[in-house]
């Protein structure tokens, strides 16, 4: 049985109506310049894709056939889709040579999933990419912008940041069979120690490693953790995986807003490099979540994404509303305030009563006939707009 | 000395009261009134929410409870990947393949308030057996032959026996877990390492 929604849309997409679009919008155009003035330039990319059996999101991708019977896709995602422009725009980085390129997009992408309370099957990502180069240096620059996206929409940012690598190693070091690794690294991300210690019983395992194995799920914290971590897994493998995170880390002036956990240990054949999210205050899902992936679909790339619909869930109510400040009936003094900046809507009649009238129940703050008139108590701006239509230049 | 006060999702019933009796010997102050049927008690060192078992990991996933003491085998049906730290031992149950005393024959039907767990099962033993989806006294469909057989959770066993009903697979061991919120473990670190810490050890004593 299907339901079908009755809001006149399918299930798990949404009308964004005025006052919630501007927000948006605002939004959007805050991270947009702050990678900008990072120069990360935007790109856009086709919704259409090629069906890709191997695309990371395939089996959630909305899926349809063109006229020759060739299988498209839905975007799903940006980064395979802005590796495939790199692929095709980009051909030296994507053969594995060091040209750092930094990029960002935003746009609509579509899941076919079961919308419910956190999810939805149409939504807005936005994000950056810094491909064509790995090191130290470029994964602390996206781990500050990724903190800096959520201090340029008001809000107070935690950045963790982990580093799969060293649960990797591990596993390696474990010499536990590799078709076991998907299961325990799942287990060692989610912290559970019960289910760890489940699947380690069966395991032979030197008795250190097998501590090691347990402190992971405690290895999270300030960065003075790395300390404990060495202590725990003192190898020469994972102190490289430590190092590195080490080097990131000592690109920050100021770590105080840093966090780190050890045992971040999803999509471990995804991610080769840092992982990390951003989370705010009094907000229980991560704003923000991205990391170095180098070789999954370019020899080296980083980057992190938005969801724009959580990442509106997590701001203040807004008393910011889209309506115009002004409904006139003078083309020429519309014309005068448009210019200082105002937004000036026509009135779509001659009457003066029918004016005020209109204008008032959309609650418009003023009105323009042959004076300008204030239609609600402390209307807004009023010194600015009194300026701008006393000013001469007109 | 506990950092911010933290909100606990917990279930109805028995499992809240020995939720509440493990936090306590991990050192949380929580007075709840017995008399009280609200279902959000200020109640000392925490804030209590009272809710359904499988209500619980979405409360604490979208961080509305910064943790919550739930079953592993509503965790595993729900596919959760909250942290979930702290085996808290008590409420043991497993889950189990369950038939009438004396069926062999194929599965066709099989009836389960687990349909993904029962799902999975069926798949890995190569039965292509279809789930339905029952909302409780699930043995039920095994009694009356609205299925073949049923998965649902085994405690001490007499439910079955009573019914003339055999366990023939177990496929997962549950118990309470303690869960926590993502981003609550590294923003309110103060106040729940030093929980998860007081719980294993209240567990620890509690076995030995």
């Amino acid at each position: 049985m299907s339901r079908v929604s009755t809001h006149g849309v399918p299930e798990g997409t949404r009308y964004e109506l005025a006052d919630s679009a501007r927000r948006r919008g605002n939004v959007l155009a805050r991270l947009h310049r702050l990678y900008e003035l990072w120069g990360y330039a935007r790109v856009e990319l086709p919704v259409l894709e090629h069906y890709d059996p191997a695309h990371p999101r395939e089996p959630q991708s909305f899926k349809f056939s063109d006229r020759d019977n060739r299988v498209l896709a839905l975007r799903s995602d940006f980064t395979p889709a802005l590796a495939g422009l790199v692929r095709h725009s980009h051909s030296r980085i994507a053969a594995g040579s060091k040209e750092p390129l930094r990029l960002q997009y935003a746009g609509r992408v579509w899941h076919a999933i079961d919308p419910d309370l956190a999810r939805t099957r149409e939504f807005t990502q936005i994000g950056i990419e810094l491909v064509g180069i790995s090191n130290a240096r470029a994964d602390a620059e996206l781990i500050h912008l990724a903190r800096e996206s959520v201090r340029v929409v008001d809000l107070v940012p935690r950045v963790e940041i982990g580093n799969p690598g060293f649960v990797r190693a591990l596993l390696r070091l474990s010499e536990i069979p590799e078709k076991r690794h998907g299961r325990l690294a799942d287990a060692i991300d989610r912290k559970d120690a019960s289910d760890i210690e489940n699947q380690l019983v069966e395991q032979q395992l030197a008795p250190d490693l097998r501590a090691a194995f347990h402190k992971v799920t405690e290895l999270y914290g300030r960065p003075q953790v790395l300390e404990e971590a060495r202590r725990a897994a003192p190898w020469e493998e994972t102190m490289r995986e430590l190092d590195r995170l080490e080097e990131t880390l000592a690109e920050f002036e100021d770590d105080s807003e840093l966090l780190l956990d050890l045992g971040m240990a999803r999509r471990l054949s995804y991610y080769t490099g840092v992982t990390f999210r951003a989370y705010t205050f009094d907000f229980g899902q991560p704003l923000l979540g991205g990391g170095r992936y180098d070789g999954a679909l370019l020899p080296y790339a980083a980057g992190f994404s938005f969801g724009l619909e959580r990442l509106m869930l997590a701001l203040p109510e807004s008393k910011e509303l889209s309506r115009p400040l002004v409904v006139s009936l003078d083309d020429a003094v519309s014309r005068r305030l448009r210019t200082a900046g105002f937004v000036v809507q026509r009135a779509l009649t001659s009457d003066v009563d029918a004016a005020r009238r209109d204008a008032s129940n959309r609650g418009i703050p003023y009105l323009f006939s042959d004076t300008l008139e204030s239609l609600i108590s402390d209307p807004p701006d009023k010194d600015l707009l009194e300026r701008a239509l006393n000013s001469d230049d007109g | 000395m506990m950092g911010e006060k933290l909100t606990l999702a917990l279930p109805k019933g028995r499992v809240m009261e020995k939720g509440l009796a493990i936090f306590q010997r991990a050192g949380l102050k929580i007075v709840v009134a017995d008399s009280s049927r609200a279902l959000r008690h200020d109640a000392g060192d925490v804030i209590l929410i009272e809710m359904r078992n499988r209500d619980i990991p979405t409360y604490v996933e979208l961080g509305v409870a910064d943790a919550g003491v739930v079953g592993k085998d509503v965790l595993s049906e729900m596919e959760s990947r909250l942290f979930a730290p702290v085996d808290l031992g008590f409420a043991a149950c497993r889950l189990s393949l369950i038939r009438k005393r004396g069926d062999i024959g194929d599965l066709y039907r099989v009836a389960s308030k687990y349909p993904n767990l029962a799902a999975e099962y069926l798949s890995r033993i190569g039965s292509n057996a279809e789930v339905i989806k029952l909302a409780g006294n699930v043995e039920l469909a095994c009694i009356t032959g609205l299925a073949d057989a049923v998965v649902d959770i085994v405690e001490t066993g007499s439910t079955l026996q009573d019914n003339d009903l055999v366990e023939i697979d177990v496929i997962l061991r549950s118990s309470a877990r303690f869960v926590v919120n993502r981003a609550a473990l590294k923003l309110k670190a103060d106040s729940l390492r030093p929980l998860i810490a007081n719980l294993k050890m209240a567990v620890e004593d509690q076995c030995g």
